[in-house]
């Protein structure tokens, strides 16, 4: 009788924590697409220090962070210039000409390849954000009609605009 | 045509047409007023504090030294600033030179003293105590009570005043500075609205550009073809920066406004001074540390731009603060630095050769009475800057169209001194703006050109 008891308890416990299964929110159907979402240009209001401009450029033109160190020395050679974009430009410049390591950059066929991809990864990688319908044309324009636009002079451009300066 | 739209458009045209002739190829609305004087102006920061005692005054030791301990062989005057001043040279205790113990003076650069080219005014009232303060009211022609450290000075500076109503370019107007500490990468440029960046200086901190830090983070730049790679990349960025600005109700930030082939020039330049470096070539005063190293610097900017004005801030002597045989070796230093610039600009920069006027002087004097460091090497007592002694500097002037009269404003400090902020209204003068700068309310009420006082 005892054990018939003890069956009949583990039965139920088994048909409760069937029941009581957690739904997870990912189980649930709302039968729409799933969308990424990202920040748009207008809500980019704060200024980057010099050091999280180094850091971050550094972080999208290489794929691996810098050290705190170098962050801080690079930072200073921004101070040590008038020209803030001057300074910025030829920051990029010396990363562009780096061996070791080197930076990551499509090549100029897998750019060509699949020309709106390319300008898609490009935005979301610097500008963390989607390109418009007008900015996605004005790139292929530029791609398209100028055979020698390099992925690298594209990179460049966005690391050294104005949105990028700001977060 | 809407009727609306044809008066708009007719106003529109009418607005052109009555300003187009006053926009100037700078981008300047109105032409300066006033004629130049010479077209290139050197002004020296020489500073870091130091006492008209030990430089103008020429008392060496006595007044800082014997004054506090009465032993005889303290009792010694003397010039020690022989490239700059006129006088004999102390006849003992000799500390200031270099080698063992300091006791070899560095022989003179120029034969004849600025003194005696030019002017000195040897009792001139420094408006501010401190560096950040004095160094920019030399540039500001004023000084503001509410002005902190590491923020950029309150009202506009002589570079901006010369960019933007002398239509002067960017790489006119260049900052040299010594180190990035005590504010000093603030220099080039106000953060007041109608001025700022945009009319702003060029700057290099060249211990810093050309140091360490520029070797492994500049020296390197990739050198892109003008037309075939920067012009298309340049091209991109305008319109991505066209785009934010569209999408953003944010205030983009002004920059120094080289134009492009500005910057390509820069970028240029830096590259040569990297080589050069390399190569030990750098242009450098043969004895010195870092403020000698400072001028050199300037000298391959000046070799290279020709700028209206150079601005040189030099510091060594401060580190009076706890070392007095330092800041004596110190002013020394700067003294040769400045006499093989002067010499360095009259034989080898042809284009600013008896065409530049030259400015020095301190941003703030120091103590009367010393603070209680000795330092190591001769017990001597060390001085900081805060009474009214403080307020005793002098200016030296000399070049293109200034006579001689070596023994300007003597006499003790007054009311009627000149203000060390006369030097900023000083270069507006020698350049062609004197009127504007005094029109625009933000100098001194008694700043006065020099030039007007001689």
């Amino acid at each position: 009788m005892k054990k018939k008891h003890t069956y009949l308890v583990l039965f139920s416990l088994c048909l409760v924590s069937f029941q009581c299964k957690k739904e997870n929110l990912e189980d649930m159907v709302f039968e729409i697409n799933e969308v990424k979402l990202y920040p748009s240009a207008s809500s980019k209001l704060k200024e980057k220090t010099e050091s999280q401009w180094i850091a971050v450029v550094y972080t999208n033109l290489f794929q691996q962070a810098l050290s705190a160190g170098d962050i801080y020395k690079a930072g200073q050679c921004i101070t040590s210039i008038g020209d803030k974009e001057l300074a910025r430009e030829v920051i990029i410049s010396n990363f562009m000409n780096s061996t070791s390591p080197l930076p990551a950059i499509p090549t100029d066929t897998d750019m060509r390849a699949d020309i709106d991809k390319f300008i898609n990864d490009t935005y979301e990688r610097f500008l963390i954000r989607r390109p418009t319908e007008g900015e996605k044309q004005y790139f292929r324009n530029e791609i398209n009609n100028n055979p020698t636009r390099s992925a690298e002079i594209i990179y460049f451009s966005f690391a050294l605009s104005n949105e990028y300066l700001f977060y | 045509m809407k009727r609306r739209e044809f008066i708009k458009k007719a106003t529109l045209t009418s607005a052109g047409a009555m300003i187009a002739p006053y926009i100037l190829p700078s981008g300047r609305l109105f032409a300066p007023t006033g004629t130049q004087i010479a077209p290139h102006v050197v002004l020296v920061m020489y500073a870091g504090g130091i006492r008209n005692q030990e430089t103008v005054d020429q008392l060496y030791l006595s007044q800082s030294q014997h004054t506090w301990n009465p032993t005889p062989s303290l009792n010694v005057t003397g010039n020690i600033m022989p490239n700059l001043l006129s006088g004999a040279a102390p006849s003992s205790k000799v500390v200031y030179g270099v080698g063992t113990s300091g006791n070899t003076p560095i022989s003179p650069i120029l034969s004849t003293p600025i003194q005696s080219q030019g002017v000195l005014f040897k009792e001139v009232n420094a408006i501010a105590a401190g560096h950040y303060g004095g160094s920019i009211a030399l540039l500001q022609g004023n000084t503001n009570l509410a002005q902190p450290l590491l923020e950029r000075p309150k009202t506009p500076t002589i570079f901006e005043f010369l960019r933007k109503h002398g239509g002067y370019k960017a790489t006119d107007t260049w900052f040299i500075g010594n180190s990035l500490t005590n504010s000093v990468p603030l220099y080039n440029h106000s953060g007041h609205e109608d001025y700022g960046a945009k009319y702003g200086a060029n700057m290099f901190i060249p211990g810093v550009t050309f140091g360490n830090q520029g070797d492994q983070f500049l020296k390197d730049a990739k050198i892109y073809h003008p037309q075939n790679e920067l012009s298309p990349m340049y091209k991109m960025k305008y319109f991505l920066d066209n785009s934010y600005e569209s999408l953003t109700s944010n205030n983009i930030l002004d920059t120094v406004g080289n134009t492009e082939a500005e910057k390509q020039q820069i970028k240029n330049f830096m590259k040569t001074m990297f080589q050069k470096k390399q190569a030990g070539t750098v242009i450098r005063p043969p004895q010195g540390g870092n403020d000698a190293s400072t001028v050199g610097y300037a000298l391959e900017v000046m070799k290279e731009f020709k700028p209206a004005v150079t601005v040189i801030k030099i510091d060594g002597p401060d580190v009076c603060h706890s070392n007095f045989t330092g800041y004596l070796r110190a002013i020394h230093a700067a003294d040769h630095a400045i006499g093989y610039m002067w010499n360095y600009i009259q034989t080898q920069i042809p284009d600013m050769a008896n065409e530049t006027i030259f400015i020095a002087t301190p941003d703030c004097g120091r103590n009367l009475n010393p603070n209680p460091i000795l330092d190591n090497e001769n017990n001597f007592r060390a001085f900081d800057h805060s009474d009214a002694n403080t307020r005793r500097v002098f200016t030296l002037m000399a070049g293109k169209s200034i006579g001689n009269e070596p023994d300007k404003a003597t006499g003790p400090l007054s009311s009627t001194s000149p203000l060390n902020t006369d030097a900023a209204i000083t270069v507006g003068h020698i350049l062609g703006i004197e009127q504007e700068m005094l029109n625009s309310g933000f100098l001194h009420s008694q700043s006065q050109s020099l030039i007007r006082k001689l």
